[in-house]
């Protein structure tokens, strides 16, 4: 014959308390890798930072930096170009990002340079087969240089800059891709 | 580049023992200084080589030819404004069977004849001109900007020692169609002459400006010398009519346009926006 389970009870209320447990926390504990709440900048890097301390969030890093761009631009100012080139060195050192990708973050929005200019073939042979791909990334790198310049750096001067080595650039592209490929 | 030829004047050439260390003295001197006016022309040149002087001759050669085939025309094409001008107050578009009027008609036909002969007269020397410009600089810009430079290094270029600062005002002509045929090519002659003063990122932006206006020229004056020839034709048979026809207007009132300009206001250049003049800052992730 059987003898009857005795800790059966207990148990099942183990099993009520965990569940309990767990429907408690579900419910005080926020949704994870959240944008950051506040409008003040260093702030809003502090959130981010934090959600992305324990790596679980880290595949919401280009979320996580738009909406920082978009913070700042509610509060353009010269100092924010150092807000997120320090961020940037932060994702690097945490190993986030590579030091290129930070690089490449940091260059696309608030250096003049462009980053989709890269390569280390030669113009008649790499740039000049794919110039339209290449004038449509520049295109696109000049509108975010725009944004992290313009509205959130206030930086006008490297913003014009930026926008009149756009159009030497096409220029230059334009006659030295006619160079190459005339077979005279 | 520059080639430095010197010679000792044979009266002070030393000779014999005595003057050995005279003349060891004498060498080191000129090989020192060959070598510091050799570093000085190489800190001083530019480093890419766009307008070497065979390409600053053919501009100015070019720039001669434009002005010569103006001349020619000025006067002819003024006798047809003159002409066409009568033949407005006369009234004589409607009444072309007015003998006064087809007299009219006749003679300016015949000025167009001959505009269309002096250019035919002078458009192979400017096509010559114009090709060897343009031959030249596409020989340089292949080499200078296309094979020896990547996307990168072309950037760099352009953008100078300083990207922060903004560059100096940009020679950029293109599209400025109202100016003389002449005038533009002397003004490329003037800025290329003066090149050594100018940095890479001006000349690479110059070369390429010159190299595509040279490429729309050369085209257009193939085109107008096919055209001149049916155009010819043409209106030596409107001769034994005398009709002027709208073509006729036309085609003169293109080359007025094409060697002196139009009345279009020079293209007005966005100014920047008013900048921050704090000091920029930079970042230890700039490139």
């Amino acid at each position: 014959m059987r003898e009857p389970d005795l800790s059966a009870p207990f148990k099942g209320a183990l099993l009520i308390a965990t569940a309990s447990v767990i429907l408690a926390s579900c419910a005080t504990t926020p949704p994870p890798c959240v944008s950051p709440q506040t409008r003040n900048l260093n702030h809003a890097v502090e959130d981010v930072k934090s959600n992305l301390r324990g790596g679980g969030c880290a595949a919401h890093f280009d979320r996580y930096y738009d909406d920082l761009l978009t913070i700042a631009e509610g509060d353009p100012k010269a100092e924010n170009k150092r807000t997120f080139s320090e961020f940037l060195v932060w994702t690097s050192d945490a190993g986030l990002l590579s030091q290129r990708q930070a690089r490449d973050y940091y260059n696309r929005y608030f250096n003049v340079k462009f980053t989709s200019m890269q390569g280390d073939y030669n113009n008649c042979s790499h740039t000049c087969p794919r110039r339209d791909r290449v004038m449509l990334n520049m295109e696109r790198e000049l509108s975010d240089k725009e944004r992290g310049l313009l509205k959130v750096s206030l930086d006008n001067d490297a913003y014009y800059r930026a926008d009149e080595l756009y159009q030497e650039i096409d220029l230059v592209l334009e006659a030295t891709c006619t160079a190459c490929n005339a077979v005279r | 580049m520059h080639v430095f030829r010197t010679r000792l004047p044979a009266r002070i050439l030393p000779a014999g023992h005595p003057f050995a260390l005279n003349r060891i003295a004498g060498l080191s001197f000129i090989i020192s200084l060959l070598v510091s006016v050799q570093a000085f022309a190489n800190t001083d040149s530019p480093t890419i080589r766009l307008f070497p002087t065979t390409v600053v001759e053919d501009l100015r050669q070019t720039s001669s030819v434009a002005k010569e085939m103006e001349t020619g025309l000025q006067e002819v094409i003024g006798r047809l404004d003159q002409q066409q001008q009568l033949y407005m107050e006369s009234k004589c578009d409607g009444a072309e069977d007015d003998p006064g009027c087809q007299r009219l008609a006749k003679q300016l036909g015949a000025t167009y004849l001959d505009m269309l002969g002096i250019m035919e007269e002078r458009l192979p020397d400017m096509e010559h001109t114009v090709n060897n410009t343009r031959l030249s600089l596409e020989k340089r810009i292949r080499s200078e900007l296309g094979n020896k430079m990547t996307s990168w290094t072309l950037q760099e270029t352009l953008l100078g020692g300083n990207p922060q600062e903004t560059s100096a005002p940009s020679p950029t002509m293109r599209g400025r169609s109202g100016m003389r045929l002449s005038e533009r090519f002397k003004q490329y002659y003037q800025l290329v002459a003066s090149s050594s003063s100018q940095t890479d990122q001006s000349l690479a932006v110059l070369a390429s400006d010159i190299y595509l206006d040279m490429e729309e020229t050369s085209e257009l004056i193939a085109r107008t010398r096919e055209e001149i020839a049916r155009a010819t034709l043409v209106e030596q048979l409107n001769q034994s009519f005398g009709t002027i026809t709208p073509e006729m207007m036309e085609i003169v009132g293109g080359v007025k346009s094409i060697l002196f300009g139009d009345e279009t206001s020079p293209m007005q250049i966005a100014g920047p926006p008013p900048g921050s003049f704090e000091q920029a800052y930079r970042s230890p992730l700039e490139n």
